[in-house]
């Protein structure tokens, strides 16, 4: 692996030369090569030259003062590769890469919105994050705007503009899922245009419940700090946790002791089995099943028991710290936890035949919303989504982090493509995730839980991913030496893989959009961060 | 003149209009019941003993909230129709012996199943107006597809009707009731499964709750009711229930008809009508619980490629045993 990476950087060196400008590393153990305005996407293309599976994993923004660095972080041969450059602010633009990576567009459309710079030739500049009457030329993640003046920059007149109505006349009907009625239970809004009970056109957009995470991060200590990844999502909120603090550990040079590894993989996969059965249950009332979502759910609170007996708490745990875990685990209690999971092991055999056996629900997700593996690879899809499209990628083994280098796991793919495949995947990870988990708590090592870390982060910058239950979690990470970061930047699976649904609704049923939605698991607090 | 109190007992207390009505919501508790404990919950357990009374409180809450009418609706149709499927569901009853004699005395008549289920789709279409009316996307898709799915399972239903009135000999309900010596679920044993699936569509419960999909489009041709108004158009949804399981019991499972012990023999027909219903209410539940929704291309596909011809092949072996009965003979 790191050979190829090798040829990569060889070759990227050899096509652009002098339009280098440096190279700089991005901890742990990550390439950022820095080139000329205009020589960026020269060099996506070099990429995808090498590996034509290569996608984007984010881009991230930062303010520098007088100038903005953007970063293209791609994801290739499993890992990443960073493709920085630095516009003026007085003359921000860029050329868009999404012609290149149609799943850059989402990325490209929130770095305009949040910091002002023009991508030219997207496809579709429209807002993404920020309400349609945002006030011009005031761009939240740039740093002359403060929670001091906020206020008297951002007078919102309240007068919206729909952009995604249906004129009058038009022989298509305008549908709205969400984001203010119930036939779509989240803050999200996808206008669809249907002729008949065809769907034709998917208009998504969000942003409803964006609550400046990112920024906020700017002005918290990195301890405050976790508190505050912990709540962009309550789902996958050990994912969030874990990301930051080891990306803020990877600047700091810490090593987390074994013992700590251990446990964080463990409340990683009970986040990841309750974030499934969750889902499996939620996709179940969405098709009208809603005696499997009773079933699923019931069986789901034996995990969020054993949840409580390793760290207090039934969902948001609050369990790691950077440096560690915050609690130990106890003796008594490994016994409660193996006997739990074996027995939702057992549990899982019967859904297992049932998703694979049951005639109506078969009916309702095979063959529906699906998504070559071709289409997943160009819109950079993550996760489950991924791997039921048949693109083999996960970062738990990819770049193993906590213990995962240590735990022998399969990882679930499937070839469908289709609803039914997305399901599925969730499934299979349901039983490596108990696997994962007894695995863990046979070979937990003895010693230290965590290790003490100071509160300032020397200046550095890191890139931290996880495999949360939805995907790939991303997370930038800039100090400046002092114990305030300079910029944290948060990239959530389903913000990858929003992209999928228009792909995969358009051309469907209106009665399958709520199929082809579920099976993406999408999770909007995420999204909005 | 003089006012015949019987009469009016009949028709307003029992087995008239009071009485379809506190069963109509008995029913609708033993089916919240079933499904509660099917999904490992507990179902209304509160209001009254073990919650038999929750279908009232709920109606009565209904009835006491605020009645919003969009300003755009057509609104003749808009405020009407769930009265009148409502009122048509009801007045299905009239031809159906509970009993052991009609509602109204010798009301009864050759070809009343017909009208029965005659009134049954004026009543799914007076659904559809209630949703169309509506002037809202989601309640224009959901009438759409009460028109699509009603409208056509209407057809295999009528079919598998005509199998047991073969066997009677007769299109009016009271004679095949009582001409059920061997009640005709154990004679054409198929026909009563079809009727069941198709039933199942004409009731809208899963697979088939396709018209009011919530998880799709809100509530369906529901979306805009409020208040006394989506009272009584949820009231029609439960007296079609019971009026569709009334329909099964009186053509397949012997109407009121069985043993009779001590005292009148009207309290033993109204028992066994009773619990024939109930038995039939608790399999349409079962189903609904065991099942996802389709489609409604699924749906029609069901419909047009499978129910209609296995309904004419049912009507065609009833035709079979009834002759070989009568060589029997």
């Amino acid at each position: 692996m790191s050979i190829n990476i090798d040829e990569i950087l060889k070759a990227l060196s050899d096509a652009l030369r002098d339009r280098i400008l440096q190279t700089k590393s991005l901890r742990p153990e990550k390439t950022c090569i820095q080139v000329e305005a205009g020589a960026h996407k020269d060099a996506v293309k070099v990429l995808l030259k090498q590996d034509g599976n290569a996608g984007i994993s984010a881009i991230t923004g930062v303010d520098l003062g007088e100038k903005i660095e953007l970063m293209y972080h791609i994801r290739i041969c499993g890992t990443i590769i960073t493709i920085g450059t630095i516009v003026s602010k007085e003359n921000a633009k860029i050329e868009s890469i999404t012609d290149l990576i149609p799943g850059a567009n989402f990325h490209e459309r929130e770095v305009s919105d949040l910091f002002g710079v023009t991508f030219e030739g997207h496809p579709n500049p429209k807002r993404l994050i920020l309400p349609e009457d945002w006030p011009e030329n005031v761009f939240p993640l740039r740093k002359d705007v403060t929670a001091a003046n906020f206020q008297s920059k951002t007078q919102i007149s309240g007068a919206s503009k729909d952009h995604e109505r249906v004129s009058n006349g038009e022989k298509l009907v305008n549908i709205v899922l969400g984001p203010q009625h119930p036939a779509l239970i989240e803050p999200e809004k996808f206008s669809l245009k249907v002729d008949g009970e065809i769907v034709k056109e998917v208009a998504p957009r969000i942003g409803y419940v964006h609550r400046g995470i990112e920024k906020a991060a700017e002005s918290r200590t990195y301890l405050q700090n976790i508190y505050l990844v912990e709540r962009i999502c309550g789902i996958c909120n050990a994912c969030h946790a874990t990301c930051f603090c080891q990306t803020v550990e990877a600047i700091m040079g810490v090593n987390v002791p074994p013992r700590a590894r251990y446990l964080r993989t463990i409340i990683l996969e009970l986040n990841r089995i309750h974030s499934h059965m969750l889902l499996l249950g939620h996709a179940g009332l969405e098709i009208g099943y809603e005696t499997l979502f009773h079933y699923m759910w019931r069986d789901r609170e034996p995990v969020l028991d054993i949840m409580e007996e390793l760290t207090g708490n039934r969902v948001i745990t609050s369990f790691i710290t950077i440096g560690g875990v915050r609690r130990d685990l106890k003796e008594e209690a490994i016994s409660k936890i193996n006997a739990g999971l074996a027995s939702l092991k057992k549990k899982m055999s019967f859904y297992r035949q049932l998703f694979e056996n049951d005639s109506t629900l078969k009916m309702r997700t095979r063959d529906v919303g699906v998504l070559s593996k071709q289409d997943a690879l160009k819109l950079c899809v993550v996760g489950p989504v991924a791997r039921g499209s048949g693109v083999d990628m996960d970062v738990r083994r990819d770049e193993p982090y906590a213990a995962y280098n240590e735990i022998p796991f399969r990882v679930i793919t499937y070839d469908e493509g289709d609803a039914w495949a997305r399901l599925m995947v969730r499934l299979g990870e349901i039983v490596e995730s108990i696997n994962i988990i007894q695995y863990a708590l046979e070979h937990l090592p003895s010693g230290p839980y965590r290790i003490r870390v100071p509160r300032i982060v020397p200046a550095g910058e890191a890139i931290g991913r996880v495999e949360a239950p939805r995907g790939e979690l991303f997370y930038y990470v800039k100090s400046n030496g002092t114990a305030y970061p300079e910029r944290v930047k948060v990239r959530t699976p389903t913000f990858a893989n929003i992209p999928a649904f228009v792909k995969i609704a358009e051309g469907g049923n209106i009665a399958d959009v709520p199929a082809s939605f579920v099976s993406l698991d999408p999770c909007f607090s995420c999204t909005d961060r | 003149m003089s006012f015949d109190l019987d009469f009016l007992f009949r028709v307003l207390i029992f087995p008239g209009f009071t009485f379809i009505l506190f069963f109509t919501m008995f029913c609708d508790w033993v089916e919240r019941k079933i499904e509660a404990r099917m999904q490992n919950r507990m179902g209304p357990t509160y209001t009254g003993p073990f919650g038999v009374f929750q279908p009232f409180a709920d109606f009565v809450k209904l009835l006491t909230k605020e009645d919003i009418v969009p300003f755009n609706v057509k609104n003749f149709a808009f405020k009407f129709t769930p009265i009148f499927s409502f009122s048509i569901f009801v007045f299905s009853f009239v031809f159906l012996p509970i009993d052991g004699a009609n509602i109204i005395f010798n009301s009864n008549f050759e070809g009343d199943l017909i009208i029965v289920l005659t009134l049954v789709s004026i009543a799914n279409f007076f659904i559809f107006l209630s949703g169309w009316s509506s002037m809202n996307p989601y309640s224009a898709i959901g009438a759409t597809r009460v028109l699509t799915q009603f409208l056509g399972y209407d057809i295999p239903l009528f079919i598998l009707a005509l199998a047991p009135a073969f066997l009677a000999k007769s299109l009016s309900f009271s004679v095949i009731a009582a001409n059920q010596n061997v009640p005709f679920v154990f004679m054409i044993p198929w026909a009563f499964v079809l009727f069941i699936i198709t039933l199942q569509a004409e009731l809208e419960k899963d697979p088939f709750d396709v018209p009011h999909a919530e998880t799709e489009i809100v509530g369906g041709y529901e979306t805009e009711y409020t208040g006394r108004r989506l009272a009584f158009l949820k009231l029609a949804k439960d007296v079609q229930i019971v009026l569709g399981a009334a329909i099964v019991v009186e053509l397949f499972l012997g109407g009121p008809y069985g043993p009779t012990f001590y005292g009148p023999s009207a309290f033993w027909y109204t028992l066994w009508f009773t619990l024939k219903l109930l038995a039939v209410v608790a399999l349409t539940e079962y189903l609904k619980c065991v099942f996802a929704r389709l489609r409604i291309d699924q749906v029609l596909v069901v419909n047009w490629k499978v129910l209609l011809p296995l309904a004419f092949i049912s009507l065609a072996a009833a035709v079979g045993v009834s002759l070989w009965f009568n060589l029997l003979r």
